[in-house]
């Protein structure tokens, strides 16, 4: 049905899709897998008619049903693509919140789908005065017919209350909620082919279950095509027939799923796969990691965190919340904690509780180390850019001998330790003086470790610090931080909402949900057997 | 895409900023050099000479009373560059240091500025200069005085505004972690983060601060006689409309110069720096 | 509702710091109002007599609360320096009584055409793909704000006045005596305020609608098949049209600022020639009144354009 050949696409000269070619056929879900910058999501914008007008096609076409929708060296013919766009492929994005206008109801939006191939829509120069009749509701019986459509819809992929969800703008709604308006506003025209970029990734693990399976209930009962764009194999493996493997623009690697997985022909693909932290692969690390000793870093016992609503304003009223409630556990000297549950269970105020950095706390925690310090997700955020490396690898040691006299070190000793622990953490002395926009996400990850190590806490707080990356980086990171932590005896909290990297990563697993710790348990014993349904549901998301 | 765009932005970027340099260059070297020197004497009248046209000799031509108006709009220029320095010099500082502490710490100090400054805000600026120097009186330097304050409100809310965003960064949050000092967080850490933020509203204010000095100066209650102003020039010139045009339109002509000239070359900056 | 009640509260706040900023400032100025007045050879008893006319005798706290009092009772005291006739002083509520229509309409003037100009100016800038068009706009409106309002004044009495002779320098008409030859000579000194407001508010616009341009839901609504003058106007615009209201807003206080001056170069009989005399002239009372005057207009819109600015962004409006 849809046919992709020899597509080629430059910005600027310089070609980031090389000689593509791709073909689907109905009812099919190809995948098609890559890192960032490997050119999976230009090719999609491509073939669905929205890459920017700065982007040159260099070589081949994109066919839909043997209609020519473009063709290198011809411009793009936008009023044939529309007549295409909505109605026979549509798109989900990966931010449902951005990808819907803030300020128009979420009912509006979908039904602008329908109106806009509406077939006796208007042409010539009279169109947009019927447009602004149609939507101003003159014809209000196909105002309402359009409406009970955009109802049904909503029913459709599971939205209940769609009356409400009609009148709502976005922000009201929940991510999940968002992307299945988005999901019925690509689907409301009952189109061929689902362009679906990255569609959970924003999202929880719960909802993204939940996402996974609407998109194949659909599929199955509509027999639309799907071409399915993410960066997660696993997730690529349970939706997809077929899979593409992409890397630098190219098509390495094209076959059925279960082949690819169990056979691999290219280096590339092996290598993506051995870094992809699975369970089905055994734990390289965990082996006789056995806590050293009985007395922990941190005990925490009883713990509350309380939240405060509201800004600094005179008229604001204190709210009080409880956002963790009653949590008592341990951590062991060279154990690695994991701390799994969705976005707003709490496991970040947890964690700041035990940093010291929320004080808005009732209970206990005794610690047995001093500043545990802490890496976050974010490389690009966590590094001051106006200074060097160097300076800040020296940092915390110039910020310990201000606080401690004892522990002040001369400039040249706090140089070496700086150079010491670049090395450690496996980057080359010419890094020093650079500044961390000079570096990549890894590399910047790389010196955040080494900063937050260089005092040589017992605790590292680690919140989703490898969520940010591309796979075989997030394998380096992961590899890195289990050396370290045997090197230096170190405990890590390890925050994470990827199951299988917390699988590779921890000793321990603590599971939390809405602000309670619900399970605490070694690893492979709460894989093998969860006490709660809510474990279970969590960990059998991917 | 990108790459284009951002090559695009930095030749005209690049345009603005040589446009902006020349401009603002000229501007400096013929402003300064009129506090020291001028062709002629600023206040040597000569009845012979009344209202010449521009002319080799007069390049300005002269005014009611015969005087070079070159020579003055020179000196004009100069003050009015001065004045402007001076004042973005003193309520920038003030800004740093109340926007710095405010946001950051936050609490009732914060309150009670913000306050003030909303109050402040909703006050023309150029009628709150007014009212100050209807206390303090006329001249120079409580025009200084009176801008300077009329000018702190603005800075504090941009140096405020950056510190809210970046006390709660990432890499402010482990400098705290660390134990870095509060004040080292405040101007090592915090600081330099928000300069080329800081910068741009120093040029916007120094903007602000030659039309507001000129305005002034032009309502009479500015600089005062014998230093020359080019407000006060213009609003002698008025009366000559008709008969002497270019009376008014060099004194005018100046102030756009530097403005433009100093909006183009912050222009440039901003653009080159992205 | 219960943030309308909040930000009145802040606003009845902003006025009463204000009053009594106005009112302290000028206790502590130098110089006696009474031998200002009377002049340095009047009686002792003349002196005292005005002093206790004028209140002037109680400590300030009490002459505030007083002088406040007043005010909310509708009474604006008297002005210093103009007097009705030899016995009777002039009260300040006459004083600025027909002043004030001529400000107002010349500010409302202002506004109108910079909403009217700048917006269509800001939505063909942002559209304009052409390059020339692009640069040409960028050029024009840099060197607009660059000009003072009351260089642009004189620049526009040269012109349309003495060279076009489209209306008559210093002729102003009153507006009891004929309305729309007071509109039309209005006409020039807005636009003399307006050019400057006009070019920042097109720049504005257009960056903002550049910026929407690039927002993910612009491409979710091109997916669905929309042409790109309905995401633009349909989507872009309304996004973009959010911060430039504030914008708008903030305006308000630059175009009275702007009308202060402008009145003096077209001569225009209106509040703003009178603060800058009775400034000069040490008028206090009237001053005070004129500060309080401007705050409260100025802090008014500000009010009217947060709640309109929750109306149109429901994203707010919850919260």
């Amino acid at each position: 049905m849809i046919r992709i050949e020899n597509l080629s696409v430059a910005f600027d000269g310089a070609e980031v899709v090389k000689n593509v070619s791709l073909d689907l056929v109905d009812g099919e879900v190809l995948g098609v897998v890559g890192e960032s910058g490997s050119g999976k999501s230009v090719t999609a914008l491509t073939l669905m008619g929205l890459v920017s007008e700065s982007a040159q096609i260099t070589s081949g076409r994109v066919l839909f049903d043997d209609v020519v929708l473009q063709e290198a060296g011809k411009p793009r013919d936008q009023a044939l693509y529309r007549r295409y766009q909505g109605a026979q492929m549509s798109m989900i994005f990966q931010e449902p919140m951005t990808s819907l206008n803030p300020t128009q109801r979420v009912g509006r939006q979908v039904e602008e789908m329908l109106w806009l191939h509406a077939e006796h829509r208007p042409q010539g120069p009279w169109k947009h005065a019927s447009d602004a009749l149609l939507m101003s509701g003159r014809r209000t019986g196909q105002k309402e017919e359009f409406r009970t459509r955009v109802l049904e819809a909503f029913h459709a992929v599971g939205l209940r209350d769609e009356e409400r969800v009609y009148a709502s703008y976005p922000h009201q709604l929940s991510g999940g909620m968002r992307q299945r308006v988005m999901i019925a506003m690509a689907l409301i025209l009952h189109p061929r082919l689902l362009v679906a970029d990255e569609p959970t990734t924003a999202l929880d693990v719960t909802v993204q279950n939940q996402i996974i399976a609407l998109l194949r209930k659909i599929n199955s009962k509509q027999n639309n095509a799907m071409l399915f764009i993410t960066h997660d194999l696993n997730l690529a493996r349970r939706l997809c027939g077929r899979i593409a493997v992409m890397k630098d623009g190219q098509v390495v690697e094209l076959g059925e799923t279960e082949e690819i997985f169990r056979h691999p022909r290219q280096e590339y693909t092996k290598r993506l796969m051995e870094a992809v932290p699975s369970r089905m692969k055994k734990r390289t690390w965990a082996a006789g990691m056995t806590p050293d000793s009985s007395v922990p870093v941190v005990r925490v016992h009883d713990l509350s965190v309380f939240y405060q609503d509201g800004s600094n304003s005179l008229f604001a009223q204190k709210k009080k919340q409880c956002v963790v409630a009653d949590a008592s556990f341990e951590i062991y000297p060279g154990e690695s904690l994991g701390l799994v549950g969705e976005s707003g269970c709490g496991k970040t105020s947890l964690s700041k509780a035990i940093l010291g950095m929320n004080r808005d706390i009732r209970g206990e925690i005794v610690s047995n180390t001093i500043r545990p310090q802490m890496v976050f997700q974010d490389p690009y955020s966590s590094l001051n850019p106006t200074k060097t490396i160097g300076w800040l690898l020296q940092e915390p040691l110039r910020a310990a001998g201000a606080l401690d006299q004892s522990k002040a070190m001369t400039r040249a000793d706090m140089e070496a330790a700086a150079y010491d622990m670049l090395h450690r953490v496996g980057m080359e002395d010419k890094y020093f003086h650079r500044k961390p926009s000079q570096l990549s996400g890894g590399q910047r990850q790389r010196v955040s470790i080494g900063q937050a190590l260089i005092t040589h806490p017992g605790l590292v707080v680690a919140d989703e610090p490898v969520s940010a990356l591309d796979v075989t980086i997030q394998a380096q990171i992961m590899e890195l931080m289990r050396r370290l932590q045997q090197e230096m005896k170190l405990a890590y909290l390890f925050i994470s909402h990827d199951i299988n990297v917390v699988y590779q990563m921890c000793d321990r697993i603590m599971v939390m949900k809405e602000g309670r710790i619900i399970e605490v348990g070694e690893t492979e014993k709460l894989f093998r057997a969860p006490r709660e349904e809510y474990t279970r549901e969590l960990l059998s998301s991917s | 895409m990108k790459r284009i765009r951002s090559f695009n932005e930095s030749i005209s970027g690049n345009k603005y900023l040589a446009a902006g340099l020349i401009m603002t260059g000229l501007a400096l070297v013929i402003g300064i050099l009129g506090l020291f020197w001028t062709p002629y004497s600023t206040t040597a009248m000569s009845a012979a000479e009344k209202f010449a046209p521009p002319s080799i000799r007069h390049l300005f031509g002269t005014d009611n009373f015969g005087r070079d108006i070159f020579s003055r709009v020179m000196k004009g220029m100069g003050t009015t560059i001065g004045i402007s320095a001076l004042v973005v010099f003193f309520s920038g500082t003030a800004g740093i240091l109340l926007g710095a502490i405010t946001g950051y710490f936050g609490g009732l100090l914060d309150e009670a500025v913000m306050r003030l400054t909303d109050a402040v805000n909703g006050f023309p600026s150029i009628l709150m200069a007014l009212v100050i120097i209807s206390i303090l009186g006329n001249g120079k330097h409580n025009v200084i005085i009176s801008l300077g304050i009329v000018f702190i409100p603005s800075f504090v809310r941009i140096v405020r505004s950056e510190f809210i965003r970046l006390r709660d960064a990432d890499y402010i949050r482990r400098a705290r972690l660390m134990g870095v000092g509060r004040l080292r967080i405040l101007f090592v850490h915090i600081l330099p983060n928000i300069f080329s933020v800081f910068w741009v509203s120093v040029m916007i204010g120094f903007n602000n601060a030659i039309l507001a000095e000129s305005g002034m100066s032009y309502l009479g209650i500015g600089v005062q006689p014998p230093d020359a102003s080019l407000g006060k020039m213009l609003s002698d010139a008025q009366g000559y409309l008709q008969s002497a045009p270019w009376y008014a339109l060099a004194p005018g002509l100046a102030i756009v110069w530097i403005v433009l000239g100093f909006s183009l070359f912050s222009e440039g900056v901003r653009r080159c720096g992205e | 509702m219960k943030y309308i009640g909040k930000k009145l509260i802040t606003l009845i706040m902003t006025l009463f710091l204000v009053s009594v900023a106005a009112f302290l400032a000028f206790q502590i100025i130098p110089g006696d109002v009474v031998t200002s007045i009377l002049g340095t050879e009047a009686t002792p008893e003349r002196e005292e007599q005005l002093r206790q006319e004028l209140g002037l005798d109680k400590p300030p706290v009490v002459r505030y609360f007083a002088w406040a009092a007043d005010v909310l009772r509708g009474d604006l005291g008297v002005s210093y320096r103009y007097s009705k006739n030899m016995n009777e002083m002039m009260p300040v509520a006459e004083l600025i009584g027909d002043k004030l229509p001529v400000t107002l309409w010349l500010a409302a003037v202002s506004m109108l055409l910079i909403i009217g100009v700048s917006i269509p100016l800001g939505v063909l800038w942002a559209r304009s793909s052409n390059h020339f068009l692009d640069g040409l706009l960028g050029v024009i409106t840099q060197a607009s704000m660059a000009v003072p309002s009351f260089f642009l004044g004189i620049l526009v009495t040269y012109l349309f006045g003495i060279l076009l002779k489209l209306f008559a320098p210093g002729g102003y008409i009153s507006y009891q005596e004929n309305f729309s030859g007071f509109l039309g000579y209005l006409f020039f000194p807005a636009m003399s305020i307006a050019v400057p407001k006009i070019a920042m508010t097109a720049r504005f616009l257009r960056n903002s609608m550049l910026t929407e341009l690039r927002a993910d839901y612009v491409r979710t609504a091109y997916s669905k098949g929309a042409t790109k003058r309905r995401v633009m106007y349909r989507h872009v615009l309304r996004n973009a049209m959010m911060p430039v209201v504030t914008f708008l807003g903030m305006i308000i206080a630059e175009i009275v600022a702007g009308s202060i001056v402008i009145e003096q170069v077209f001569s225009l009989p209106g509040i703003g020639r009178l603060l800058i005399s009775s400034i000069s002239t040490r008028d206090f009372p009237v001053v005070e009144i004129l500060i309080l005057y401007i705050t409260f207009v100025v802090i008014f819109v500000y009010f009217l354009v947060d709640i309109l600015y929750r109306v149109i962004d429901p994203r707010i409006s919850e919260a």
